[in-house]
């Protein structure tokens, strides 16, 4: 019975998921279209789609990197159907409040709604509280998940042991853990930390706009914590889709499953603290921030990528290196997931680099990089999952006919959309521009480009889409 | 500096993805017998030991290279002062009062000489980016209210410089701009 109803969330959350990707893809090439002059929109509407668009995907990707995680901890510890059930609704709710806030009330501050401005009266005051209220209850019902998850994992293992330091001194200690647990706690906590930096921020929020002014912040305080709520919470449901790697890859490949090793203990638990610091990247062009700051985010992002590459990505190259692996749709999506995750992070690292990002910053360079991990990774790991999970109870065998057909159009459509980021981006185009001015109207052709590539890589999600929802609503619909 | 970035991430995309094709057709070819990867141990202390010395080399290189540390020491000739608002840049040679703002008309720097930028904002968050030109964004700072970033450039070309806001600040942010002249 349990198993049933988790079984059943998870099919809802990914048909979820899938549906709020559809139209958040559609409001980004509706934007790279006014962009290229094809439509044109007036601004405040481009920038409610862009808020819009940005804070979907931000949501759906990492709600659909927890319901992985909640699925596969059923494996290992009794999680709460509740938590689960609470952060479903109250993810609907929270979207619903959002869509209207922008759709409606024209909030448009950006997804990451960077003080003061979403407090300035340029949209209705009640849009401004909607707003607010639909990020606090996104916030609130995450938090909750993250929470129980977390709990449920310390109630069977002890703090040691969920962090597998017992694996350091010993090759073959008496309680193993596994690496999914290690690495679920490792990116719990980091979820954890940036839900709670969104709670202070939006405190502060609701204190200046609920006390009309008389109580102000402090702008380079309310920078940092946006940042460390929206870098660490972007970067740590790429690890929740790791997670989930660590699991899947090779059960799914035929392959023996992978075990905790002093260095993957070592690598994950250095991950915690490096991840930490890294979105100090984001204050780089702040010269009044503190300079010792603006280096360890230099550091940090450098040092963040040693165990992702020496571990991980090494790992999964080991595994796959003239190894006989039963290819299929989740495992190729894996394995390209990883490649496009370690491509966008060389995109990344080049802009976490000061000296770079003094001529990089706010160009479409960064939109480049993030979508890389995100449309070419994270999502790939995602939609592994999916895959993985709407076959896995069918009766019989489930043969994907179309599989090389949907993988081609995948990289084809990601690749055309993601080098017109780049390329403009070195182009010193601006990310976050409407319309561009007539020095700057190469960006347009890079719009065209991105817009038509994004179509392909549509069509691609859209085939995902029928099959996976597909099987998922079958699996809705009988016990 | 921009192109020679793009060059070098195109070259490290190419040779990650080829990588990534050489495993996956490694593994269609493998047969029950094959053995994998051997001493992965040691393969892996490589690879770390690589990447750590590249990212230090890279570190040592393009720190010093940071807009704090360039010219912190030279004294500029010249400093211009900045207000920005939703949606204008104000200019001035003078100190710019918060509640009575006011620019001078157009503003001229001097060529190969350090000047500094002092830029604030009068209400949300902004950004000063400076644009040459041929368009090309060589520097630039973030205008945020209540702080005042100091921007210090060195102009080798002499000519018309555009200034664009690139931080998201609002319906008119694509249209806040100005500019000024290097003689």
């Amino acid at each position: 019975m349990e198993n049933i109803r988790l079984k059943k969330i998870t099919a809802i959350w990914i048909i979820a998921v899938l549906l709020l990707f559809v139209a958040a893809i559609t409001l980004g090439i509706i934007m790279r279209l006014n962009q290229a002059d094809v439509m044109h929109l007036n601004p405040a509407k481009f920038y409610e789609d862009m808020t819009v668009h940005g804070l979907t995907m931000i949501g759906i990707w990492f709600v659909a990197g927890m319901a992985a995680l909640n699925f596969i901890m059923e494996r290992y510890v009794k999680t709460s159907y509740s938590a689960n059930l609470i952060a479903l609704i109250f993810t609907v709710i929270g979207v619903v409040m959002l869509w209207i806030s922008a759709f409606v009330g024209q909030f448009h501050a950006g997804w990451t709604f960077l003080y003061p401005l979403p407090l300035r009266p340029l949209w209705d005051s009640w849009a401004i509280a909607l707003f607010l209220f639909s990020i606090a209850v996104l916030g609130v019902g995450w938090l909750i998940w993250t929470i129980s998850l977390m709990a449920a994992l310390l109630r069977k293992y002890s703090i040691s042991q969920v962090f597998a330091w017992q694996h350091l001194s010993n090759k073959n200690p008496e309680v193993e853990t596994p690496p999914f647990v290690l690495i679920s706690m490792i990116s719990l906590i980091g979820v954890l930390t940036s839900l709670l930096a969104a709670v202070v921020l939006l405190i502060l929020l609701f204190a200046e706009f609920y006390t009309h002014g008389s109580f102000t912040n402090d702008p380079l305080l309310m920078k940092n914590l946006t940042y460390y709520f929206g870098h660490t919470i972007a970067n740590e449901m790429l690890y929740l889709g790791l997670a989930v790697i660590y699991e899947l890859f090779a059960e799914i490949s035929g392959r023996p499953k992978w075990k905790t090793t002093w260095y993957v203990t070592i690598a994950w638990n250095l991950t915690l603290f490096f991840v930490l610091g890294a979105f100090l990247h984001h204050m780089y062009m702040d010269f009044v921030q503190p300079e010792s700051l603006q280096l360890i985010g230099q550091f940090a992002s450098y040092l963040a990528s040693l165990p992702s590459a020496a571990v991980t990505v090494f790992s999964i190259i080991v595994a796959v290196y003239r190894t006989k692996i039963k290819w299929s749709m989740p495992n190729l999506l894996f394995l390209i997931g990883t490649c496009g995750w370690i491509i966008g992070g060389v995109g990344a690292l080049i802009d976490a680099t000061i000296s770079n990002n003094f001529v990089l910053h706010n160009t479409l360079w960064v939109p480049a990089h993030f979508h890389t991990y995100n449309a070419m990774g994270n999502v790939l790991f995602s939609l592994g999952f999916f895959c993985w999970f709407s076959t896995q109870f069918s009766a019989k065998e489930v043969v994907d006919r179309m599989r090389s057909l949907k993988i081609a159009l995948l990289i084809i459509g990601g690749i055309g959309f993601l080098a017109a980021f780049y390329i403009a981006g070195a182009d010193s185009i601006p990310r976050r521009y409407s319309n561009y001015p007539s020095e700057l109207a190469a960006g347009k052709s890079y719009a065209l480009l991105g817009a038509v590539s994004a179509m392909i890589y549509l069509i691609a999600i859209i085939m995902f889409f029928v099959n996976i929802t597909k099987r998922c609503l079958k699996m809705l619909f009988t016990h | 500096m921009q192109h020679s970035l793009l060059v070098f991430f195109a070259i490290l995309s190419v040779v990650i993805t080829a990588v990534f094709i050489f495993v996956y057709q490694s593994s269609l070819s493998a047969s029950e017998e094959n053995q994998g990867m051997k001493n992965t141990l040691q393969k892996r202390g490589w690879f770390l030991l690589i990447l750590v010395v590249v990212l230090a080399m890279f570190a040592s290189i393009t720190i010093p290279k940071s807009p704090y540390f360039v010219y912190a020491k030279d004294i500029p000739s010249k400093v211009i002062h900045v207000a920005a608002g939703q949606f204008y840049f104000m200019m001035s040679y003078n100190a710019i009062d918060p509640k009575n703002p006011s620019s001078d008309p157009s503003i001229e720097v001097p060529v190969n000489q350090v000047v500094e930028f002092r830029v604030t904002s009068l209400d949300v968050n902004h950004n000063f980016g400076i644009y040459d030109s041929n368009n090309v964004l060589i520097a630039q700072t973030q205008a945020m209210p209540g702080y005042v970033n100091r921007l210090r450039c060195k102009f080798t070309k002499p000519g018309d410089y555009n200034v664009f806001c690139l931080e998201f600040c609002g319906s008119g942010h694509q249209i806040m701009r100005s500019s000024f002249t290097v003689k």
